[in-house]
């Protein structure tokens, strides 16, 4: 059950193709499936309130940030600058932080239109790195996961905001 | 048409390109998609008049390239899903838009897309294997 987090996305681009995702259908549909998916990984035997969540939550904020504010302060664009964040980021860190890093530069990527303010940016940032430390045997080795992931985090934080 | 075509070309070459930088170098999987996202964004949208599509596509195309070699062992096989993630984002391009994670979402869904239609033909093969 926990598994239908990553699901979220694709959930969410079929409320979006049909107008929906942004309405009080699309709204509960996303948050039921979110209060599910966390209420599955909280009720895990092996789940722990562990540093890691923390320490990844930061970092993919981290990411999050620095990617937002290259991508719409410096007008560098989106791709650029998450690929600058994560070849930096790659630099800095090692295994499984960089990835973490990389994730939170996919939630930067987000246009401004989207987050015209930075709390909203920020709850994705830590909401992101908390779904890779939860959904660590979800997808793996799928390419564009960690993509999958922060969009989930990004959906939720917009169908939360009521979108924009 | 003339797009998509030069886009699947475009993400085909992006995916052989990310798939020998895997095997043939020591970068991690992580500088291997930011270098190739960053090469695509910095050159294809100076060269074509769609160049920022163009380069998104790279760009998710690099997130593919990430796959383990469980998962994609070929270059026939990086090849095809660089082909389907560039119809995917071709013709989403009115999805998600803006939404962070959205060409990492494309690209998951091209690879889980290839890997389905790979164990289905596998499965046909070894069916028509045992009837014979």
């Amino acid at each position: 059950m926990i598994h239908i987090i990553i699901f979220l996305p694709l959930l969410g681009a079929a409320l979006d193709i049909f107008d929906q995702l942004f309405t009080p259908v699309g709204r509960t549909v996303i948050l039921l499936a979110l209060a599910a998916g966390l209420l599955a990984a909280v009720l895990r035997p092996e789940f722990k309130l562990k540093n890691e969540l923390l320490r990844s939550a930061i970092i993919s904020l981290v990411g999050a940030m620095l990617t937002f504010v290259l991508s719409t302060q410096l007008n560098l664009g989106a791709v650029i600058a998450s690929a600058i964040v994560g070849l930096v980021g790659a630099r800095v860190f090692k295994d499984n932080d960089q990835v973490v890093m990389y994730l939170g530069a996919f939630v930067g990527m987000s246009s401004a239109l989207r987050f015209p303010t930075l709390l909203p940016l920020i709850v994705a940032g830590l909401l992101g790195g908390l779904f890779f430390e939860l959904l660590d045997d979800s997808w793996v080795g799928v390419g564009g996961r960690l993509g999958t992931l922060a969009a989930a985090a990004v959906v939720v934080v917009l169908v939360v905001m009521g979108g924009v | 048409m003339q797009t998509l075509i030069l886009g699947i070309v475009i993400a085909m070459i992006c995916g052989a390109a990310g798939f020998w930088l895997r095997v043939n170098t020591k970068l991690t999987v992580v500088e291997v998609s930011a270098l190739l996202a960053l090469v695509a964004g910095l050159i294809l949208p100076r060269i074509f008049s769609e160049g920022n599509l163009f380069a998104a596509i790279c760009t998710a195309v690099s997130y593919a390239t990430m796959c383990s070699k469980d998962r994609i062992n070929s270059y026939i096989e990086m090849i095809s899903v660089s082909a389907i993630c560039a119809m995917i984002l071709y013709f989403g391009q009115d999805v998600l838009t803006g939404v962070g994670g959205r060409l990492g979402t494309s690209a998951a869904v091209s690879v889980l897309l290839f890997l389905t239609l790979k164990s289905l033909f596998t499965l046909k093969s070894t069916k028509m294997v045992a009837k014979s």
